[in-house]
């Protein structure tokens, strides 16, 4: 699962540092709080309970703001993420019941005094202390940079016998080359991922069809996904509508996937319900098929390896782990003016 | 008389606790931030290992390419990769094709055995007959060839063997089977708009002397398929088909 909101300095650092490493530090500052008013006791001074009771409620309330992110913008939560989350409440609880605790004076045990400074120096203690897992992460990080370039390069740069598809954008400045299987949810992702975060206006984008579906793919005993061959066809067919017809698969992602299942008719009509009679006729074209078929001769001779989504910066093609965690970082190196 | 000064009970036990609890948590603080840090510092080398040195054994990931299916047996590539070689495809080569004279040579193989390779291709092709002593295409024919042309698939290359009957001169079946296939190939430059075809088609022409079909060869696939068809009529023909293999 890729969350845009799980690092921070993603173009400094290869997938960022991860904000995990923060909470890593401040748990460790609150633990070894926690120990400091279990030595005192019940002659806990008031300020450290009153200090502990306060602080503890910062983790709760990033956790709260994470988790709102994680449920409706992602609309899933990471185990770790749970973890951390619980741990919160768990500590934010515990910091109501000292700071409760500190009203209470047990008779024949005065708590004792310590200075107002204190206080302040405990927060810049746990933001220094926040900051040290990551300082250290950042400090270590191996160099990704010489590993970018060694995930091969296209062999055949030009479609034999046709065109790709040109993926309009408004700023076109970094060419691109993409194969994508419109009923891939991977795709899916990809596609938003560079849209959300505004880099695929910046790119010229050339896309080969590469659909995971045994019907047109011959490189599969069985469909990956089903109907995707039928889409594709679709998308060859947009013309300058392509890119409006690939987001259209993409949105309708799971409705396209089920009405594959159910058999290309279903798929058929799904179709010619949003793009009409003549796009079908489009798709149902032998020329169509043609198409598609060599744009699949494309992969093939230039041997990719075989799922989607992949890209290519010029003929340089991007590893599969710097499409997801590392792309921002990526693109920073490869393709820095696509960030700006 | 001043009254000697008594601290409020407790308060001594509290001012020893000071440093104790300070100490405590200043040394758990210690121990725990240098757990995170050199977890981390673990993680990340642990990371930098893995990247500088990947692993032997990385799971095979399939890679795009031409197709490759059962009947693609290595005596059935060698006659094929002779036939590149030989009939001008693979070296993009200005002679194109192969009459028998050349098949019998460069094949170095018997009729029987020449046949036999073409017989997992039942399905994948087909045979386009022609009129006796005629190297035009009927409409079904035509119709027949499309549908076969454009079932492509993972395919390479197309081949075109291209017969004549017994009856009639030697030379002048080798000169009709030589049409025959040209003709094909004309239709197919016709229909299929596609520059480098030259490179995909291979084209031979067995004339009446060589790798005749038997009669069973009729059970085949065809453009006459309702018409009578015996061992005569099943020669007047060029048989088409996709090669699935990779040469």
């Amino acid at each position: 699962m890729y969350s845009p909101y799980s690092a921070l300095f993603k173009e400094h650092y290869w997938g960022g540092i991860p904000i995990s490493l923060f909470a890593l530090g401040s748990f460790a500052f609150y633990a070894a709080f926690a120990v400091y008013l279990l030595v005192y006791g019940s002659r806990a001074p008031k300020r450290a309970l009153r200090f502990f009771g306060a602080a503890s409620l910062l983790p709760l309330l990033v956790s709260l703001i994470m988790f709102t992110i994680s449920v409706t913008k992602l609309g899933t939560v990471c185990k770790t993420c749970a973890g951390i989350y619980i741990s919160s409440l768990l500590l934010a609880v515990a910091g109501v019941m000292a700071f409760l605790s500190s009203r209470d004076d047990a008779p024949g045990e005065p708590r004792a005094v310590i200075g107002a400074a204190l206080p302040l120096i405990w927060l810049v203690s746990l933001g220094a202390i926040s900051l040290m897992p990551a300082l250290v992460y950042a400090g270590s990080v191996p160099d990704e940079r010489p590993y970018l370039t060694k995930c091969g390069e296209l062999k055949v740069p030009k479609i034999k016998n046709d065109e790709f598809i040109k993926v309009t954008t408004s700023r076109p400045i970094q060419p691109t080359l993409l194969f994508e299987d419109p009923l891939c949810p991977t795709c899916k992702a990809f596609h938003e991922r560079l849209v959300g975060e505004n880099i695929i206006e910046k790119l010229d984008i050339d896309l080969v069809l590469f659909p995971l579906d045994s019907e047109c793919n011959w490189m599969l005993d069985q469909a990956l996904h089903p109907g995707a061959c039928i889409v594709s066809k679709a998308v060859l067919c947009g013309g300058v509508q392509a890119r409006a017809v690939l987001e259209w698969a993409y949105e309708e992602q799971e409705f396209l996937s089920r009405a594959g299942k159910q058999g290309p008719n279903v798929l058929r009509a799904a179709i010619k319900q949003r793009w009409g009679d003549v796009m079908l006729k489009c798709v149902d074209d032998r020329k169509t098929e043609t198409r598609l078929n060599n744009h699949l001769h494309f992969a093939s001779d230039n041997n990719i390896p075989v799922s989607t989504p992949q890209m290519y910066l010029g003929t340089r093609r991007v590893c599969d782990e710097d499409t997801d965690l590392g792309l921002r970082f990526t693109l920073g190196q490869l393709a820095p003016e696509v960030l700006k | 008389m001043t009254q000697p000064f008594s601290p409020p009970p407790g308060a001594g036990v509290a001012a020893s606790k000071l440093p104790a609890a300070g100490l405590a948590g200043l040394a758990s603080g210690a121990v725990f931030v240098l757990g995170a840090v050199l977890a981390v510092r673990l993680w990340v080398s642990g990371a930098a290992d893995r990247l500088s040195t990947p692993e032997a054994e990385k799971p095979k990931v399939a890679v795009a390419d031409q197709s490759e299916v059962g009947y693609c047996t290595p005596q059935f590539k060698q006659v094929l990769e002779r036939v590149l070689h030989s009939c001008g495809l693979a070296e993009g080569d200005s002679r194109r094709g192969c009459q028998p004279a050349d098949v019998k040579t460069f094949a170095s193989i018997s009729d029987e055995d020449f046949n036999a390779l073409f017989t997992p291709l039942k399905d994948r092709g087909a045979v386009v007959m022609f009129d006796e002593g005629e190297d035009k295409l009927d409409d079904q024919a035509k119709k027949l060839l499309e549908d076969k042309w454009f079932a492509r698939r993972g395919a390479r290359y197309f081949f075109v063997v291209a017969r004549a009957s017994k009856s009639g001169n030697q030379a002048k079946n080798r000169a009709l089977s030589h049409r025959r296939a040209n003709s094909v190939m004309i239709h197919l430059n016709e229909v299929a708009n596609d520059p480098e075809i030259e490179s995909k088609v291979g084209l031979l022409w067995l004339g009446n002397e060589f790798a005749q079909l038997s009669k069973d060869y009729c059970s085949w696939p065809s453009s006459r398929g309702d018409l009578k068809c015996d061992e005569e009529a099943i020669n007047r023909s060029a048989f088409v088909s996709w090669v699935d293999c990779r040469l």
